[in-house]
């Protein structure tokens, strides 16, 4: 403030005396104060449109960013001139410079940038937009958080943000019937073709994080110009990403979009159907099917490695008797060898000593003289006492031999009774008979 | 050859496979003895219920609920 301007001084001796200058009316520092404002440079300025309102003469919006917010007036005259349908979310470049409104006993003072061009901001702007916010997360670190966290092979249940009605939707489904995943899945739908759609992502983002239950999300948008997915390039939605205990998988738009949100995100694909297959990275119907082989092949070598050994076992345990059959085989086969070999060998003796004592009998005939006829006649003679031994020739005197019925001789008239039954044998022949005694 | 056992707690379904399919290749090769042999079928059959649990929980029917639906159930326990 000028040393010049006008200075009232109080004179009231009682309240302590400041060190500072003034005081000044304040409608000429409101004035002084619009004087510095204008004073500074015209400058272009880019941002979200929001807050539009109209006054008879005057366009109002606040230029919005992660960072700040300013609000601004553009006179109707020149708006409408532009032709531009001026709406909530829109991305825009403003060019102008700052203004007060000074107010004055009835009206309240305001500050605002006076806008005197207006544009929808091009792809180049919002690429330069995007370029600017993608530096400052990354060298807050927020590109890495997502990434390192760990991501279930087979989540139970999987949380996907996404329009209602969308084909993202449809392919999210699609994606996951291709995997045979059956689990939980919860939807959280958001306005994603909102351009102002960033805060209900991120607090749809929130909640799913928060139920504990979710072990991976899916944010899924189909394509789009690069204005319409500005949504997801939303600074403060990309922070609430980086820093959720959740794995978000990201799928926003064609494979040659790159928003905001797939820097961040722990997995960014390029379709709905990707993020899908990405987020079950097995295939459950081909993994059932491997694991099943898995449990035949653990079963089998469990079954051989006993019964194959329980077999060896019983063949050691048979072998002992095993070897004792050979060997009594063995042993009767040497022993019928023996028997054959022993009668063999009779034979031949047999025939040998017949063939001696054929040799002697011919040499005995050949032996005359008186000791071979004594001999003889001793020989006779012995004949003769055996002859008058003989029983037979007894019998065929008149005798008979008394027996009882199994041949054994009854040499008594007691034995003869007790028999009963006797067998009287003559020299012609035996009769049966019985004993009749009083 | 030491059969490990592995935490657990720290269990995956993939390392779950993984050591499925290392105890299959040590059984194929023949080299284990019965001792060995029957340790690593149990240890392959814990692992491979484990393994069909995980699959039978995402196998049993698709279930599509809302955020605020699955929020007033779990306020509900």
């Amino acid at each position: 403030m000028s040393q010049s301007a006008p200075i009232v001084r109080g004179a009231d001796a009682s309240a302590p005396a400041s060190l500072l200058p003034g005081p000044f009316p304040v409608g000429v520092y409101a004035g002084r104060l619009r004087a510095q404002l204008r004073g500074f440079t015209r400058v272009q300025l880019t941002g979200e449109v929001s807050g539009v309102s109209r006054s008879r003469v005057r366009i109002y919006f606040e230029l919005r960013d992660a960072q700040g917010a300013i609000q601004c007036s553009m006179w109707r005259d020149d708006f409408d001139a532009l032709g531009v349908p001026l709406a909530d979310g829109l991305e825009v470049v403003v060019g102008g410079g700052c203004d007060y409104y000074a107010g004055n006993s009835t009206s309240s003072p305001s500050f605002h940038f006076a806008v005197s061009e207006l544009r929808i901001a091009g792809e180049g702007d919002l690429l330069a937009e995007l370029e600017r916010r993608r530096r400052r997360l990354h060298a807050d670190g927020l590109f890495e958080p997502q990434k390192r966290l760990p991501r279930p092979s087979l989540p139970q249940t999987i949380g996907v943000v996404c329009g209602e009605h969308s084909k993202a939707r449809d392919d999210v489904l699609a994606g996951l019937r291709r995997r045979g995943w059956q689990g939980r899945l919860v939807w959280a739908f958001a306005p994603v073709q909102d351009r102002r759609a960033a805060p209900a992502i991120a607090a749809a983002l929130r909640e799913l994080s928060a139920c504990g239950e979710i072990e991976v999300v899916i944010v899924a948008r189909g394509g789009g110009s690069l204005a319409d997915l500005f949504a997801f390039c939303d600074e403060a939605l990309c922070r609430t990403v980086a820093l959720l205990r959740v794995p978000v998988i990201s799928s926003v738009g064609h494979h040659t979009d790159r928003t905001l949100i797939d820097d961040v995100a722990a997995v960014c694909c390029s379709t709905p159907t990707h993020a899908a297959e990405v987020a079950v990275p097995i295939d459950v119907t081909a993994a059932a099917a491997r694991l099943a082989a898995d449990a035949r092949r653990l079963r089998d070598h469990g079954h051989r490695a006993l019964v194959v050994r329980a077999r060896t076992l019983a063949t050691l345990s048979r072998a002992p008797s095993q070897q004792l059959d050979r060997q009594r085989r063995r042993l009767h086969q040497l022993t019928r060898e023996l028997r054959a070999g022993s009668r063999r060998q009779l034979q031949r003796s047999d025939t040998a000593v017949g063939g001696a004592a054929r040799s002697l009998a011919r040499v005995g005939l050949r032996g005359t003289g008186s000791d071979a006829g004594a001999r003889r006649r001793d020989l006779e003679r012995l004949t003769l006492a055996l002859g008058a031994h003989d029983p037979q020739r007894t019998l065929a005197r008149g005798y008979a031999l008394v027996t009882d019925r199994d041949g054994l001789a009854l040499g008594s008239a007691d034995a003869a009774r007790a028999a009963g039954s006797l067998r009287l044998r003559f020299g012609d022949g035996a009769v049966d008979a019985e004993v009749q005694d009083e | 050859m030491s059969v490990e056992q592995p935490d657990a707690s720290a269990r995956t379904y993939e390392s779950a496979v993984a050591r499925v399919e290392e105890i299959i290749r040590r059984l194929d090769s023949g080299d284990a003895g019965l001792r060995e042999t029957l340790d690593l079928v149990a240890e392959g059959r814990e692992l491979v219920e484990y393994c069909a649990g995980e699959l039978e929980a995402v196998s049993k029917g698709l279930e599509e609920l809302r955020l605020d639906e699955l929020v007033t159930r779990l306020e509900a326990r």
